[in-house]
């Protein structure tokens, strides 16, 4: 399979789609994240070096945090978005969609120590590039997936123009390749539109700009516009 | 049904569920105030409803993809699993945590033999030739040990550095050892091996060469008090590291990805009760174990006791209940 969307089957025995994210958007949420970290550090190292030597203590214990904790209760309490998750609109999700829970983020958080050999997450990236679904180690073995969580632009409306009853009956494919045309033409060049409805000149009998509209008001009578 | 008419027909409902499922992401409470809230799962089952007949009867991009959020915005809510709650943390330690390092016991006692048997033997031969521990460490490195385990060191255990500096340090240090050995495991158990084994090495070269130049007695009083916490946890981790290495070797009846997640997700309970055992142990070392003016009976008797409590805590707890683990 080519694209990356995951179905899933709902106990309502609807099919959810999860559109996994790829290396290159993960790769840019976990820099973003480890320059927060580093900034985060660093000020927590000013504040804690008031405190004299006892500070450092404190200060190796923010390190420990921010470099086992941050990630797992981000993705636990803050809805599976780490910031560099966030900005990047990407979520992780258990394998059935539901939100991760503690321990599988447990885990592939803690495999970060093997996605990461033998640099920079060498690993991580070769497995995200075979797996279908873009995951790493850590998500293989903890059951989880990065997805994107950006809402997709739902699809133009069709233009409302008087409707066409279609001279012949066509196939419920055919129609809705039919509707998905005269939703998706506004998007399109006019040349493109026109090359397009062209295709259909058995159907439509017409060239063109007239085709374009013509296939429109059949798109109308389709969706049962007057 | 025309798809005008059926979009006519329920947009109200599409609209109002998705607006009150957008509220509940930004402003819960709010969200949960509504009336809205008791309709939830009805009005997101007939959602569901309204998308298959939507796919069913070819609907197009437009609706399908409409009501496609909608359930995926509903499906996060509705299976959203529950909050972690504190007395679970609790049942956990309690009960939980020692029943599952008993369930993998046979782990567990390769990862003590792994730890154990190195330390023994180089313990044993440093007695016999002590300049065999400048094959193990550097002079640097000693000249720190008899520095740390010098009997006129006030402060038993380091060189310098408060009780909060080496707390600090202690847990960075051995959480993240007991991690890396945990997770490093998955690469057939070879990370888990090594790490317990150098440990073991590096353990018994140390107090063989104290021991062996007179230093002993600072060194054991120093390490009896907080080794009964942290000595096991590297066990437990190491263990939970060996069962994610062979589930991926052998795993059994299962198909491999169910076994290495299987291991993996008990593995973490045990990485994570082995974290909990360690911050007790980093406190006990920094705060007690490095107080030289205690006597004897009293170092060598809570090093005793924690020891007891630790074995019989990982044996007895959670014995007797029967709730689920």
């Amino acid at each position: 399979m080519l694209d990356t969307i995951r179905e899933i089957e709902t106990p309502e025995g609807v099919s959810l789609r999860l559109r996994a994210a790829g290396a290159f958007g993960r790769a840019q949420a976990w820099l973003i994240d480890f320059l927060l970290r580093a900034a985060f550090f660093f000020i927590g190292i000013a504040v804690c070096s008031v405190f004299g030597r006892g500070g450092m203590g404190l200060g190796l214990l923010l390190l420990f945090v921010i470099t086992w904790a941050y990630s797992v209760v981000c993705e636990v309490w803050f809805g599976g978005q780490t910031l560099g998750k966030r900005s990047m609109k990407l979520r992780v999700v258990c394998a059935d969609g539901t939100p991760v829970t503690l321990i599988p983020s447990v885990v592939r958080n803690l495999l970060r120590v093997v996605d990461g050999l033998p640099v920079l997450y060498g690993a991580g990236l070769v497995c995200t590039m075979i797996d279908p679904s873009a995951r790493r180690i850590g998500d293989i073995v903890a059951g989880t997936v990065v997805v994107h969580a950006d809402d997709l632009p739902a699809g133009s409306k069709v233009p409302v123009v008087p409707s066409h009853i279609l001279p012949v009956p066509l196939d419920p494919d055919e129609q809705a390749a039919l509707i998905d045309f005269a939703e998706r033409a506004g998007q399109l060049t006019v040349q493109r539109q026109e090359e397009l409805a062209d295709i259909l000149v058995p159907l439509t009998g017409r060239e063109g700009t007239a085709a374009v509209n013509q296939l429109t008001a059949y798109a109308n009578g389709l969706l049962g516009r007057p | 049904m025309k798809q005008e008419q059926f979009v006519a027909l329920h947009a109200e409902e599409w609209d109002s569920l998705r607006f009150w499922l957008a509220q509940l992401d930004r402003q819960p409470k709010a969200a949960l105030r509504s009336e809205k809230t008791v309709d939830f799962p009805e009005s997101y089952r007939r959602v569901c409803h309204h998308l298959s007949l939507a796919q069913a009867r070819g609907y197009s991009r437009e609706v399908i993809e409409r009501l496609q959020q909608i359930v995926e915005m509903g499906h996060r809510q509705l299976y959203r699993p529950p909050a972690p709650r504190w007395y679970k943390a609790a049942t956990f330690l309690v009960a939980d945590f020692p029943r599952l390092v008993r369930e993998n016991w046979r782990y567990m006692l390769a990862a003590t033999v792994l730890l154990y048997v190195p330390a023994i033997v180089t313990y044993v031969l440093l007695q016999w030739r002590p300049e065999l521990a400048h094959s193990l460490f550097s002079t640097q490195q000693l000249s720190q040990f008899e520095k740390m385990y010098d009997p006129s060191n006030p402060k038993i255990g380091r060189s310098s550095g408060t009780d909060l500096q080496m707390f600090g340090f202690y847990i960075m240090n051995n959480v993240s050892i007991a991690f890396r050995t945990f997770a490093s495991g998955l690469l057939l158990g070879i990370g888990a091996i090594y790490v317990l084994t150098a440990n073991g090495i590096i353990m018994g070269g140390v107090a063989g060469h104290l021991n062996a130049m007179g230093y002993g007695a600072p060194f054991w009083r120093f390490v009896v008090g907080h080794s009964g916490f942290e000595l096991t946890a590297i066990v437990i981790a190491g263990g939970a590291g060996l069962r994610l290495g062979l589930s991926l070797l052998a795993p059994g009846r299962l198909r491999r990805e169910t076994a290495l997640r299987d291991a993996a997700w008990k593995g973490a309970r045990l990485a994570l009760g082995a974290f909990a055992m360690l911050i007790a142990a980093a406190f006990i070392e920094a705060y007690w174990s490095s107080i030289s003016l205690l006597p004897d009976v009293v170092k060598y008797g809570s090093g005793a006791a924690i020891w007891l409590f630790v074995v019989l805590w990982l044996t007895c707890g959670g014995r007797g209940h029967h709730h689920a683990a």
